[in-house]
């Protein structure tokens, strides 16, 4: 029985010296990823939107940050939102960075982990490039009739990403138009 | 053994695919390109240097009894340090490596070299026995992987390597292939091995 206890004491202190090593470098790493992240997602919203200057929160879409971009005059030149939708093997997040009117500026893949040569091909910026200038009604891939080419042999990635944009404008325009109303 | 055998056996004699049949579900998962294979070989072979070592190291205080939980403990410890560290201080190799460190945990090359090498061994052999297996490991997952990406998409390492006339067997990057190319790589490993 003590040898028993002795076993499980020994145990206790492996886990708890784990835990606690864990529990220090997680206290110190944990600021600098969520920097990282910070800036990723920075990068992201300049690269949607080039003409943009600051940034400014607006609402909160899929627990993301939705932002009104202004140049340097403080004009609005468009809205950034995070699109995210499970498509063949993952979450595929994507940045949508949008016009004054509600069509599509471009838009960015940020994190996916779809079929490699398959689906992880939605982060190729010809791809990306399809969703330029669409319209929250022109989000239609070929195969639904749309003018969006998908994928060779993922058309479920495809579908995913175009529903998942036109998920979050049906949502945010409304929010959007009266926000703007506000300020006029 | 000398340390020299001891390195080259995980090679092609002990190959941990091939031959020994471990950490068979990140293989067929993640050489669906030649990319991601190498991504994966040198993530478990950094963590299995390390976890041989530190299993190594504290042979003599764990109880026989207990040492497979004790082992999972300090492995998980390691490759979610691993993983926290690399993610704070280097994000670049973290965006491309960081899918494959979670899986690390589960791969049970890293238990199985720590059960049937470290804990038996000293810390200089544990390192070189390390080095070699996690080597081999990445070497198989190239092979598999540069076959599947070949004939499934045409390309080696992201580039074309076949004409554009070719027309890639899509089942070659899906699950299927990842079976059926591990299991002829398998055959013929076996068919040499028997003669």
């Amino acid at each position: 029985m003590k040898y028993f206890l002795k076993l499980g004491l020994i145990l206790l202190i492996i886990s708890v010296v784990a835990s606690g090593i864990l529990a220090y470098i997680n206290s110190i790493t944990k600021p600098l990823i969520e920097e990282n992240e910070r800036r990723e997602k920075e990068e992201a919203r300049m690269d949607v939107l080039p003409e943009a200057v600051t940034f400014d929160s607006l609402t909160v879409f899929n627990k993301e940050t939705v932002y009104t971009a202004k140049d340097d005059s403080g004009n609005i030149v468009g809205y950034t939102f995070i699109a995210c939708k499970y498509g063949y093997s993952s979450n595929v997040k994507t940045m949508v960075g949008l016009k004054p009117d509600l069509s599509i500026n471009n838009v960015k893949i940020i994190s996916q982990s779809e079929t490699p040569g398959l689906g992880a091909n939605c982060i190729k910026p010809e791809f990306q490039a399809e969703f330029a200038d669409k319209t929250e009604n022109e989000l239609k891939v070929d195969k639904d009739g749309g003018d969006i080419i998908s994928l060779t042999g993922a058309t479920i990635t495809t579908r995913t990403i175009a529903n998942s944009i036109k998920e979050g404008l049906n949502e945010l325009k409304n929010i959007i138009l009266t926000e703007e109303e506000v300020t006029e | 053994m000398k340390l020299t055998q001891e390195f080259t056996k995980g090679f092609i004699k002990e190959n941990p695919v091939f031959v020994m049949a471990l950490g068979l579900c990140p293989t067929l998962a993640v050489t669906t390109s030649v990319e991601n294979a190498i991504g994966m070989g040198l993530a478990a072979t950094f963590v299995l240097l390390f976890s041989n070592i530190f299993i190594s190291l504290i042979k003599k205080i764990i109880p026989d009894k207990i040492r497979i939980p004790s082992y999972i403990v300090v492995i998980a410890s390691f490759v979610t340090i691993v993983d926290m560290v690399m993610n704070a201080y280097f994000p670049a190799i973290h965006k491309n490596l960081g899918l494959f460190i979670p899986l690390i945990v589960v791969n049970c090359i890293i238990l199985g070299r720590a059960e049937a090498f470290a804990n038996k061994n000293t810390v200089i052999r544990s390192i070189v026995d390390g080095l070699g297996m996690g080597l081999g490991f990445t070497l198989a997952l190239i092979v598999i992987g540069g076959i599947r990406e070949i004939l499934g998409v045409g390309q080696f390492l992201g580039h074309n390597v076949l004409p554009v006339s070719y027309k890639p067997v899509i089942v070659a990057i899906l699950a299927p292939g990842a079976f059926l190319v591990m299991g002829v790589l398998m055959g013929l490993m076996n068919m040499k091995k028997t003669k």
